[in-house]
C-alpha cells in the first residue's frame, strides 16, 4: 500500500479528534455549526478502517508470494515491499537500456500480478 | 467558516445588512474547501443560495483560484452549464483564506466513486450531454479563459514535464510501475494537438451536477489549463471514473462517447494519439494518488479522503497501469 498502516490510524485518528469530535460536542446547543462534514469524515473513515482490516488481513500471505516470485530474479532483495520494487525496478530498466525484451516482460509479469493483489486486497470488485 | 465572515463580506457587496442561514461544509472536495449557504439582505429580502471555495491548509493538487474563477467566467452564459462565479479574492483577508463564491445550482446531485450505477436508465441521455458539454468545452480558445496557449506540438510535452517533476518530488517509496509509465510516454512519440483548447483538467464522473437525464453543471474546474482535448477525452475514459460500469464516465460505450465528443468538437480521436493520452491519464492518476499520500506521510494534512486517494485509486491506477504496460510488451 502507498500508505503503511500506521500512517493511516495516525491520520485517521487525528480527524476524528480535530473534526468529528468537536462537531459532536456541539449537537444540540444553539447554533451549532453544521454536522455534515464530520459525519462526511466519519463515515469515511469507517470506510477506510474497513479496508484496511481487510487487507492487514492478507498483507502477510501477500508478501510471502510475492517475495517467492521475485526471488529468482533479484535474490534476498525479493524480501520487504521497498527493496523488492527497488531491485525490480533496476532490472526492468537495466533491461530496457540492453533491448532485453524477455527480462522486461518477466518483471513487468511480476509488478502486475502485485498491483493485482495489492488490489485484490481490499476487498473491492475488480474492474470491468 | 464563521458564518460572519460571510455576512460581512456579502453584506458589503450588496449594500445592505446580510444575514447567513444553512451554511454546510461539502464532505470530499480534496482541493478545495466548499461551503454552501443562504445569504438574506436584512433591506430588501433578497435571498441567494450560494457556494464558497476556498483553499484549505493541504491541498491535493496546487492550483490558482483565479484561474479556476476565469474559467468558470469564461463559460458562464455558455452550452456547457457551469455554477455563475460571483466574486473571487486571491488575498486570505475577505474569507479566511484565498477563494470564491458562485451562485449554488439547485436540485441536483454528484456520484460518488465507489456508487454502483449512479446514472441509472438516464445514462445514455445524460452521458450524450455531458461528453456534447466536453467537445463544446474543446471549442473555447484557451486566451478566452485566461489561459496562455502553447504550441500544438509542445501541448504533451508540457504535460508530461509538469506531472514527471511532481512524481519526482512528492514519491516516497520506490515505484517502479509509476517510474515505467512516464518512460513510455517520454520514450512514445505523440500526435501534436489537433487544437490547443481549454481543456478541463478532471472531468469525470463525480465532477458534474446532474437530475435524471439533464446535466446541470460542470464542476471543479481547479485543474483547468490550456492543452490537448484529447488529455480531458482520455481522463474522462479512464476506467477509475466507469463506477465498474465498463462504460465511458460511467454513461456512455467508449464508442459511443467518443462518437459525442467528436460531433461536439469537431475534432477527431485519433486512436494511436488516444492511447498515448490514456496511458498519460493513469500515470496523471497515479501521480496524483501518490502526492495525496504524501500529505499524510508528512504529516500536512490528516485529511481521510486523501487517505483514501492514496490507498484505493493509487492501487487502482498502478494495477491499471502495470497491465497497460505488460500488454504494450507483448
Amino acid at each position: 500500500m502507498s500508505l503503511s498502516l500506521a500512517q493511516l490510524l495516525n491520520c485517521l485518528g487525528m480527524a476524528q479528534a480535530t473534526e468529528v469530535a468537536p462537531a459532536l460536542a456541539l449537537v444540540g446547543t444553539e447554533g451549532a455549526p453544521d454536522a455534515g462534514y464530520a459525519a462526511g469524515t466519519a463515515s469515511t473513515t469507517a470506510a477506510l478502517l474497513m479496508l484496511a482490516a481487510g487487507d492487514a488481513a492478507s498483507a502477510d500471505a501477500r508478501e510471502a508470494v510475492a517475495a517467492a516470485a521475485a526471488r529468482p530474479l533479484v535474490g534476498d532483495a525479493a524480501t520487504g515491499r521497498d527493496t523488492r520494487m527497488a531491485a525490480l525496478g533496476d532490472l526492468l530498466f537495466g533491461a530496457e537500456a540492453m533491448g532485453d525484451a524477455q527480462v522486461q516482460r518477466t518483471v513487468l509479469v511480476l509488478l502486475a500480478a502485485a498491483a493485482a493483489a495489492d488490489y485484490a486486497g481490499l476487498g473491492l470488485a475488480p474492474p470491468e | 467558516m464563521p458564518a460572519e465572515i460571510l455576512a460581512r463580506y456579502i453584506g458589503a457587496k450588496w449594500g445592505e445588512p446580510v444575514v447567513i442561514s444553512g451554511l454546510k461544509r461539502f464532505h470530499g472536495g480534496a482541493a478545495r474547501q466548499t461551503y454552501r449557504f443562504d445569504a438574506t439582505g436584512q433591506d430588501s429580502g433578497r435571498r441567494e443560495g450560494m457556494v464558497l471555495r476556498r483553499d484549505p491548509a493541504s491541498t491535493l493538487i496546487e492550483t490558482d483560484r483565479a484561474v479556476e474563477f476565469r474559467a468558470l467566467q469564461a463559460f458562464s452564459d455558455s452550452a456547457v452549464p457551469v455554477p455563475e462565479p460571483l466574486w473571487c479574492e486571491s488575498d486570505a483577508a475577505p474569507l479566511g483564506a484565498a477563494g470564491f463564491i458562485m451562485r449554488e445550482v439547485p436540485g441536483g446531485r454528484a456520484a460518488s466513486l465507489l456508487e454502483p450505477d449512479p446514472y441509472g436508465t438516464d445514462a445514455t441521455a445524460l452521458g450524450t450531454a455531458l461528453f456534447t458539454a466536453l467537445g463544446t468545452i474543446h471549442r473555447m480558445a484557451p486566451e478566452a479563459a485566461g489561459l496562455t496557449a502553447m504550441a500544438p506540438q509542445d501541448a504533451a510535452r508540457i504535460r508530461l514535464a509538469h506531472w514527471r517533476a511532481t512524481f519526482d518530488a512528492d514519491k516516497f517509496r520506490p515505484e517502479p510501475v509509476i517510474e515505467a509509465g512516464f518512460r513510455w510516454l517520454e520514450r512514445t512519440a505523440v500526435a501534436p494537438a489537433q487544437r490547443v483548447s481549454v481543456v478541463h483538467g478532471d472531468f469525470r464522473s463525480g465532477n458534474f451536477l446532474f437530475a435524471g437525464p439533464r446535466l446541470l453543471a460542470v464542476l471543479d474546474w481547479e485543474m483547468v489549463h490550456a492543452g490537448d482535448p484529447l488529455e480531458d477525452l482520455a481522463w474522462a475514459m479512464d476506467p477509475l471514473w466507469g463506477n465498474n460500469s465498463g462504460k465511458a464516465a460511467a454513461v456512455l460505450p467508449e464508442a459511443d462517447a467518443i462518437a459525442v465528443w467528436e460531433a461536439a468538437s469537431g475534432l477527431r480521436a485519433d486512436a494511436e494519439a488516444l492511447r498515448w493520452w490514456r496511458v498519460f491519464a493513469q500515470v496523471l492518476g497515479a501521480t496524483i494518488w501518490v502526492s495525496s499520500a504524501r500529505e499524510i506521510v508528512d504529516g500536512r494534512s490528516h485529511e481521510p479522503v486523501l487517505a483514501f486517494a492514496g490507498m484505493v485509486p493509487y492501487r487502482y491506477h498502478v494495477m491499471t497501469l502495470a497491465q497497460t504496460l505488460l500488454e504494450m510488451a507483448a
